[in-house]
């Protein structure tokens, strides 16, 4: 119970307090009217009873007690309200932020490895489920159980016979409720796996359907995702019915406390321990008591429901932040000290040692899955390593703190981003002071200059989010004028960026040679040729350094890179051709 | 989306409702069923009315109750609560399982309905969002069936018929019952239908998008935000919009307090309202023991009306919220599917042919620049290479995808073998033509099954061959299970190199006598590349080969090179004759050349470079 509340308040149970509070409240100025108007019952039943005159005068006076109440109730609704929604949508506005403060903090590595449609899901859509919780489902959850409790032991007072009879069922519906909640739980898993299954199939059928089309597949690939639904639709109709005899004799007996309390009542009247005014009120009461306990249980679902949700986002929050407050030092030489690093329990890199001279250019060439990317992300602190040490000028990266670290680094990689803005604001993104002029100069150097005045507004077009609008080749080269105008001693770089868009081969290349001038340089190479003279060419095997050395001397070898030089000699010459 | 049908087909709740129709008599049969355990449910009502008739009639003379007459009432109040439980289940059974079937008859159809739409339908953009529809706002649909309109019926007919007891009893307590529910009412619809409330409304949608356009951007932007620390400013704004969007929840919570509040406490304070004409009406005729009885049955059924009657409300919110679902799924419907012939028709031979073939791509949000074809001719000659050769957005890449039928020609006529590809049939046509493309989908199958795909009725052994010659084997026989390895969710994934190579098996066991490949091995490491262009060797044998070209001393030797531009045809010829004219293909050749002898340069050499 602790937990879920820690999970449902995403860490901050307090806030819990004031619905909770005013909804028991409001709960309470509901049932009272019907305790007053035991008094009304009383009256018209004394009048027949011993035949003395009706008592109007103390009926006006509960009449106006009621009016009264009216008001009393219309304050303490009020009340509630403000607490309720108030605290929820302050609360979710403040979970929104510190998630979005913890976000920041987090290292690269975790943008990589999580889909970031996931991230935007839990920012936004879960904490909307997080505050509906906080503001409807949990306080009425509270005071649905406590209210019921409540009236419970007052009336035991009155008369406990009824009492009983009214309550009776109650801890046995939620008996029921509970112990079948096993037997829920692994229903709820095979409909589960059925959707997820179908969504698998789903997916597979939407983003297959060109190969499908393509081979004339749409008859065997379509049976599979009919088949998918079909067992979704089988296992949902199957959920349903079995957990609806549950939830019905749950609901079923809750409804019961009704008729077993006319059903006692009938007796207890028969046996003159009873008398019909307060028969009555019980009857009324028991037509109201239970009704918020229904909400409950309807509620109840969908708390589960936003625990999950809760528990994602607690997830985040439990994500290890990075260390280092230092200021970078002053020196750019990169020392690799026997570093060891596993992602996700898969050693990526061994033993890793090297070092890189500031203002020289080092080429990591290796087969893919050597581990090439994975020392550029290193450098960046994507992710710290498990062994060994990366050190700038002498000093271990990890005592630096991360932003001031990056500050000295320039990335230009595959994958770019661009943000919904113009796209002048997108180059201005490497220099947030720079003049106009600094950005049409860094983009001319970039090689973006000619397309971005081609573009219908210039500088000031704007670009779709993620940067949709442009070609793979001109993303590239806008990342490139904004390394351009960070200007950082460090620049780390992947030479495929160069091939991304063939016909425009050479002006990425242009741009990328105004950019490595002058700095340290650490490029990941495909082809060989582009690195030939490269200050230091470190080949990377399967994790591990397998050699090191400039191309002349390691082409007349006979290691790795020899064999990876004369396969890309053989397939430079090709030419499609029928033979 | 321009799809204004001529029928003005159904919106809203009228839509919905169509939907349901489908399942018309199950769906009856569990509407009926839940009137009747509404029914039923007003059961205890009438036995406490007949209990206390008794009570009071012989409240003076208690020796003359009769109580077994009592707990027979008593009986009957259980019995018919169990009979109100049995049928509220099979009513909802019946709901559901005429729900789940829509759902699934909804989403077999649909899905066929996908297989029919031009290819070009499918971008990566628009793919999450059909999936995200044919998951949610089906599942929504459901919602609608199995909830809605039980509960609908059940909200309705509860009051009614408390109502009409109510004014068979006394009218005069009715009406003044009436009176809150009423009056609650119009304070809702003054808060939720007035103008200003729209606004605010609109308001706060608005504030709401533009916080989760902010997220989006945050999440998706991060590396770039934190490689060029412009955290601070980058957080700031998603944090405005939430503190913004916090303000306007704030505003519209202030602006409903009163008016919710007031209709909460009008509807359950239906007591206050009639107690006082309960005093007048007695103090009236104070010896009326059947007003005095009625007065009381009153008392204890009036505050439950308020139930169903706030059941009533809720309701009417999610309703909005299904209609949209209908809505998106009515969008997908409306995308008109790709025509095909009555009676396809077979090639003469493998040629093909483009006539003043015009193009333009109509969807005007995916990008701000379209990109067209304009009068396009050419053959592409039986047996023979031909390569499509441009600028990136020049136009080839949609040449090649106009042969398949991914979109249809404009204007022109595309034809194989003196066909016309929309006289073919779909079938036909992809039997006739193979691709290879950059992006290759493997489905989530053993490696054997998704080569087969080329070929369905190919037994093993052809597999392995194509493997073999699409330099697979080796690969495939590395993986735990060989032959029998799954890819994907879960399974082995592979690298892009390799699933390329197994595109190209599946094209060489399919065979078909025409083949459109975009040559682009950019990605691949050097070993790939080297097994791909073997491949690629194998499966260009003695076809009619299309292929977009990115590098160009890999097509030298093509028998045709047609050279586009912005869309229309610049140049045709061979590679030599080409470099003879002061044309596009030569300024590329020479920008190619020097490409390829770029390198990445120490110290001295850049100082040079930087010189130039």
């Amino acid at each position: 119970m602790k937990r879920i509340i820690y999970n449902i308040t995403s860490g901050n149970p307090r806030s819990l307090i004031k619905p909770s509070v005013s909804s028991l409240l409001d709960g309470f100025c509901k049932i009272v009217p019907a305790a007053i108007i035991l008094e009304i019952f009383n009256v018209i039943f004394r009048h027949f009873q011993t035949g003395e005159p009706l008592d109007s005068g103390r009926m006006w006076l509960v009449a106006g007690v009621l009016i009264i109440w009216m008001l009393i109730q219309y304050i303490a609704y009020a009340w509630a309200y403000d607490s309720t929604y108030y605290v929820a949508y302050d609360a979710s506005a403040r979970g929104r932020r510190n998630l979005a403060e913890r976000l920041r903090r987090l290292p690269l590595g975790f943008f990589g490895s999580r889909d970031p449609g996931d991230i935007t899901t839990m920012m936004l859509g879960d904490y909307t489920l997080v505050e509906t919780a906080i503001s409807h489902h949990f306080p009425q959850f509270i005071s649905g159980l406590a209210l019921p409790l409540l009236a419970f032991v007052c009336l035991l007072f009155v008369n406990w016979q009824m009492a009983l009879a009214m309550f009776i069922s109650l801890p046995v519906s939620v008996l029921i409720i509970y112990l079948t909640n096993s037997f829920q739980v692994r229903l709820s898993h095979a409909h589960i796996k059925a959707k997820v299954d179908a969504a698998s199939r789903l997916q597979e059928y939407l983003l297959g359907m060109r190969e499908i089309k393509a081979h004339n597949l749409s008859g065997t690939r379509f049976e599979r995702l009919r088949l998918s639904f079909h067992r979704l639709m089988k296992e949902s109709i199957k959920i349903e019915g079995l957990m609806g005899p549950i939830m019905m004799s749950a609901i079923g007996l809750m409804r019961a406390g009704l008729t077993l309390l006319i059903l006692t009542g009938a007796y207890l009247m028969a046996a003159g321990s009873l008398t019909l005014p307060v028969f009555l009120v019980f009857v009324l009461l028991g037509t109201r008591v239970f009704e918020p306990l229904q909400v409950v249980m309807v509620n109840y679902a969908e708390i589960k429901y936003a625990m999950v949700s809760a528990a994602r986002i607690m997830e985040i929050q439990r994500q290890p932040l990075q260390y280092g407050t230092d200021d970078a030092p002053q020196g750019n030489r990169i020392e690799f000290d026997n570093v060891t690093f596993a992602y996700e329990k898969k050693n990526v890199l061994k033993n890793v040692s090297f070092t890189i001279e500031p203002c020289t250019i080092t080429a990591l060439v290796g087969p893919s899955g050597s581990g090439k990317s994975t020392i550029t992300r290193l450098i960046a602190r994507f992710w710290d390593v498990q062994g060994g040490a990366i050190r700038l000028d002498g000093k271990d990266i990890r005592e630096i703190e991360p932003e001031k670290l990056l500050s000295r680094i320039s990335m230009v990689f595959q994958d770019v981003y661009l943000f919904k803005d113009t796209v002048g604001n997108n180059i201005r993104v490497g220099k947030i002071n720079a003049t106009h002029e600094e950005i049409v100069e860094a983009a001319k150097k970039a090689c973006c200059h000619d397309f971005i005045t081609a573009l219908p507004m210039g500088y000031d077009t704007p670009v779709g989010e993620g940067g949709c609008t442009l070609s793979g080749g001109e993303k590239q080269r806008v990342s490139i004028a904004r390394a351009l105008l960070k200007d950082a001693p460090i620049v780390l770089l992947d030479e495929a960026t160069a091939s991304l868009d063939p016909e425009n081969e050479t002006n990425v290349q242009r741009a990328i040679n105004a950019l490595v001038a002058n700095k340290t340089v650490i490029t990941i190479a495909h082809r060989l040729k582009t690195v030939r003279g490269a200050d230091k060419i470190i080949v990377l095997d399967n994790g591990s350094v397998s050699e090191i050395g400039r191309h002349d001397n390691l082409v007349s070898g006979d290691g790795l890179y020899r064999q990876l030089w004369t396969l890309q000699q053989q397939s430079a010459g090709w030419r499609m051709k029928a033979v | 989306m321009n799809n204004e049908s001529v029928k003005k087909p159904k919106t809203g709740v009228a839509r919905l409702l169509e939907i349901s129709m489908e399942q018309k008599p199950l769906l009856i049969l569990g509407v009926v069923l839940s009137v009747i355990s509404t029914l039923l449910q007003f059961a205890p009502f009438i036995a406490v009315y007949f209990i206390v008739a008794e009570l009071l009639k012989n409240a003076s003379t208690p020796e003359l109750i009769d109580y077994v007459f009592i707990k027979q009432w008593g009986i009957y109040a259980l019995l018919f609560l169990i009979g109100a439980i049995l049928t509220l289940y099979v009513g909802n059974m019946c709901s559901h399982i005429a729900a789940f079937r829509i759902l699934y008859n909804m989403r077999v159809s649909l899905s066929r309905h996908l297989a029919k739409l031009p290819l070009g339908y499918f971008n990566r953009q628009s793919t999450g969002a059909i999936k995200k529809n044919l998951e949610l706002s089906v599942e929504k649909i459901e919602n609608f069936i199995a909830h809605h309109i039980p509960d609908l019926v059940g909200a309705i007919i509860m009051p009614l018929i408390m109502f009409v007891a109510m004014f068979v009893l006394d009218w005069r307590l009715a009406l003044v019952s009436m009176i809150p529910i009423i009056l609650a009412y119009c304070f809702q619809l003054h808060v939720f239908y007035s103008k200003s409330a729209k606004i605010k409304v609109k308001r706060w949608l608005d504030s709401q998008e533009r916080m989760n356009a902010e997220a989006v951007e945050y999440v998706r932007g991060m590396p770039a935000v934190k490689v060029f620390g412009l955290t601070v400013r980058n957080f700031l704004r998603f944090n405005n919009s939430i503190a913004d969007y916090r303000e306007v929840t704030l505003e519209i919570t202030k602006t409903y307090k009163h008016p919710y509040t007031a209709f909460f406490v009008l509807l359950t304070s239906l007591l206050s309202f009639i107690v006082p004409v309960a005093i007048f009406l007695l103090s009236g005729q104070p010896g009326n023991q059947a007003l005095a009885l009625v007065i009381m049955v009153f008392l204890v059924m009036a505050p439950g009306i308020s139930v169903p009657v706030l059941k009533l409300m809720y309701l009417g919110g999610n309703l909005r919220y299904v209609t949209d679902g209908a809505e998106r799924i009515d969008m997908i419907y409306a995308q008109e599917p790709i025509t095909e012939p009555v009676a396809p028709r077979i090639p003469e031979n493998y040629s093909v042919r483009f006539d003043n073939v015009c193009f333009s791509y109509d969807d005007k949000d995916a990008a701000t620049r379209t990109e067209a074809l304009k009068d396009v001719s050419f053959v592409a000659g039986e047996g023979e290479i031909t390569a499509l050769v441009g600028p990136s957005g020049s136009g080839k890449s949609t040449i090649a995808n106009l042969i398949p039928r991914f979109w249809d020609v404009g204007r022109g006529s595309i034809s194989i073998g003196g066909v016309d590809v929309r006289q073919m049939g779909t079938e036909n046509l992809m039997n006739t033509v193979s691709f290879v493309f950059q992006d290759v989908h493997l489905f989530y199958d053993t490696i054997e099954e998704n080569i087969r795909m080329g070929n369905s009725a190919a037994g093993r052994n052809e597999v392995i061959a194509a493997a073999k010659a699409a330099c697979c084997h080796e690969f495939i026989e590395r993986l735990p299970q060989g032959y029998q390895t799954r890819i994907g969710e879960g399974g082995t994934y592979l690298s892009g190199g390799e699933a390329q190579r197994v595109s190209i098996a599946r094209a060489i066991l399919k065979n078909a006598p025409i083949l459109v490949l975009d040559e682009a091995t950019a990605f691949a490491d050097p070993e790939n590349e080297v097994k791909i262009q073997q491949g690629l060797i194998s499966l260009i044998q003695n076809k009619t080969v299309i292929v977009i070209a990115h590098r160009l001393t890999t097509i030298r030797e093509a028998d045709k090179i047609v050279v586009i531009d912005k869309g229309r045809i610049v140049e045709t010829g061979r590679h030599d004759d080409l470099l003879l004219h002061e044309g596009l293909y030569k300024h590329m050749w020479e920008a190619h050349i020097d490409a390829g002898a770029w390198e990445l340069v120490s110290e001295d050499a850049r100082k040079g470079a930087q010189i130039q």
